[in-house]
């Protein structure tokens, strides 16, 4: 189980004097069970990498190719299906919907699987327990710490059992110790579920969990490190 | 999952939404009362003009009903009667004897319509016997009493004892006439009717008048009632005409229900589901715009968020759901809320009634009382309802498809 990019191009703008091409030609592979995070400047292209392998942003050209299919020639039904089953997302501000509580933001994404009321009640409250968050299962977003939405967010993106968790700067809005309880978290889901989680992120203490690391500058993956190399 | 949610979207800005719910509330209670307005006063038109002046059934001489001659009496009344008294849905009848003359006191004179009826029959006719505003109602006994309209006996300077002259051609085209006494002043819903009659005992008018007859048979049917679905129909009516045709030897007599008699009534009727559409269709119109205004509103400033929606694989015929749910929801919630404050106000004025006022002598023209009372039905009351959730649903289309046309990352990059 990988996630394979060939030759993958973003342009945006392609049809104006100005066309801004954010990821150039990529060939990619990243496998099941890694933790990998892709480092770069702002604009580097991180956040459209990602995007284009959590199947949510279209590539102008080249591949994504996940357990041997294309994602981008599924129709659009069964792409989001596809992302509902395999992928999970974590984003900078949590997305969280702030009209639900922990628990029913983390049921919510397992009620669109068609999973029965109480199996999502029960993995629910087991994945929050899991974030440290058995104590805060009815509080509304507004009413948690960023570090806890985003914990309610790691939840969230496990939830449907997902192959991969995209994680946008998931630290960024964090403080140290926050970011510190979430990585740890997040590797002790990777090490024990063999989730593959996947950063974008300019944090250096994100990078210095990552068993490997990406470097992207100008659209264009400028290094790519295992964990020793990155020590 | 998805009705909790877009419940508690709905509710995400409180003030807006309890605005917009007012409005609908207010705005509801507004329209259904002017609807009740509209239908009860044309229903107390059409109630007032079957009991004071048409009757549901009318017979006359198939020549009177286009040329109102003395001697065109009708044919054969006995047989009309006798029939009439084998209809079990016939409540009375009054046969009348009519004369188109002149009435004249000390003062002044004036063209009126004479009506020789029996007072008996007539009493359960018309409600004119218990709506006497002075003196009593037509006996035997006296000489040539008369009855007159407040209206004329204003106009004659006449009160109760005055003396008047009621003068007309016979049936030899000689002009004969009586002197009569005001034994009493009536008044009516339509100032009309009270400006062209008058009442005096049959016997008397066809003394004068030199034959024997009668020139109209009123009929009036047990089904007359408020209630506003048999109010505004003459089906009854028809079958019990469809009856008294087989006592109308070689059809020398016409029978006319009241829509045949007063066309107008028929076009009333006609008018009023218009009318009722036509007010009801400018609120939802404007209702319309302000669901969508809030939907536009609402939506828009979530646009990131049904990105997020649909990045996690919330399939997007889901998210058009969620968008048409919280519209409808706003829309039964609003409508329920109107639709209950509408009633409640309805059913107020239905007690204290809606007084005219200043309007009342121009509402009198029409035969309308002075005092109206809204009448809404239940029909009525589910169809706003049922529009209003519509008009919701309707404006929440346009929002729900511009959200769908986005990609998820592109509604994940609006910054609202």
């Amino acid at each position: 189980m990988s996630i394979q990019t060939t030759q993958l191009c973003k342009i945006y703008n392609q049809d104006t004097d100005f066309p801004v091409h954010a990821v150039k030609a990529l060939d990619l592979k990243i496998e099941q069970g890694e933790f990998v995070a892709v480092m770069g400047p702002s604009g580097s292209g991180k956040t459209t990498l990602l995007n284009m392998i959590g199947g949510i942003d279209e590539p102008t050209s080249g591949k994504v190719v996940i357990d041997g299919n294309d994602i981008f020639e599924l129709s659009d039904k069964d792409l989001i299906a596809f992302r509902r089953d395999n992928i999970g997302f974590i984003f900078q501000d949590y997305s969280l919907l702030p009209v639900l509580t922990a628990l029913e933001n983390v049921e919510f994404v397992m009620q669109l699987q068609g999973h029965s009321e109480a199996e999502c009640r029960a993995r629910a409250t087991e994945l929050l327990h899991r974030v440290g968050l058995g104590g805060h299962l009815h509080k509304v977003p507004s009413k948690l710490s960023g570090g806890q939405q985003q914990r309610v967010a790691v939840a969230r993106a496990l939830a449907p059992r997902p192959r991969f968790v995209m994680a946008d700067e998931p630290t960024a809005n964090l403080d140290a110790a926050n970011t510190s309880e979430l990585l740890d978290i997040m590797q002790q889901l990777n090490e024990n579920e063999g989730t593959t989680f996947i950063f974008s992120t300019h944090d250096p203490r994100v990078i210095k969990r990552a068993r490997r690391v990406i470097v992207f500058e100008d659209g264009q993956l400028t290094e790519d490190k295992s964990q020793g190399q990155v020590q | 999952m998805l009705i909790k949610l877009a419940w508690r979207n709905l509710w995400r800005n409180k003030l807006r939404t309890s605005i917009m719910l007012s409005a609908m509330v207010f705005g509801l209670m507004g329209v259904v009362a002017m609807m009740g307005f509209m239908t009860g006063m044309y229903g107390n038109m059409i109630e007032n003009a079957i009991a004071w002046q048409t009757s549901d059934l009318q017979v006359h001489n198939r020549k009177y009903v286009d040329n109102p001659d003395l001697k065109l009496i009708i044919q054969s009344p006995d047989r009309i009667t006798d029939a009439l008294a084998e209809i079990p849905e016939m409540k009375a009848w009054s046969a009348r004897f009519l004369v188109d003359g002149m009435v004249a006191s000390a003062r002044s004179s004036r063209g009126i319509r004479i009506n020789g009826v029996d007072s008996y029959d007539e009493a359960r006719v018309t409600p004119l016997a218990s709506k006497l505003v002075e003196g009593n109602w037509l006996t035997n006994e006296g000489r040539h009493p008369v009855l007159v309209s407040q209206k004329t006996a204003d106009r004659l300077r006449l009160r109760l004892g005055s003396k008047v002259v009621l003068t007309f051609s016979n049936i030899d085209k000689d002009v004969t006439g009586a002197a009569f006494r005001v034994t009493g002043i009536f008044t009516t819903p339509s100032t009309g009717f009270d400006d062209g009659n008058l009442y005096v005992r049959r016997g008397d008018l066809m003394k004068l008048a030199g034959i024997e007859g009668v020139h109209e048979i009123a009929i009036v049917l047990n089904t007359t009632n408020s209630k506003i679905g048999s109010l505004f129909s003459n089906e009854l009516a028809l079958q019990v005409k469809a009856k008294l045709e087989t006592a109308n030897t070689y059809k020398l007599n016409s029978i006319r229900d009241w829509q045949e008699i007063q066309p107008m009534l028929a076009t009333i009727i006609s008018q009023i589901g218009v009318s009722n559409a036509i007010v009801l269709g400018i609120f939802m119109l404007a209702m319309g715009f302000g669901i969508i205004n809030i939907m536009l509103m609402s939506v828009f400033e979530r646009t990131r968020e049904f990105g997020v929606l649909m990045a996690v694989g919330m399939q997007k015929h889901k998210v058009f759901t969620l968008i048409i749910l919280e519209a409808g929801l706003l829309g039964v919630t609003g409508g329920i809320l109107g639709v209950c404050g509408a009633w409640t106000l309805v059913t107020i004025l239905q007690v204290t009634g809606i007084e005219l006022g200043a309007m009342a002598e121009g509402v009198g023209a029409l035969g309308v009382d002075t005092t109206l009372y809204p009448q809404v039905s239940a029909g009525e009351y589910f169809l706003t309802l049922v529009t209003v959730v519509a008009v919701s649903l309707f404006a929440a289309l346009y929002p729900a498809r511009q959200i769908l046309k986005l990609s998820p990352v592109d509604a994940m990059a609006e910054k609202h």
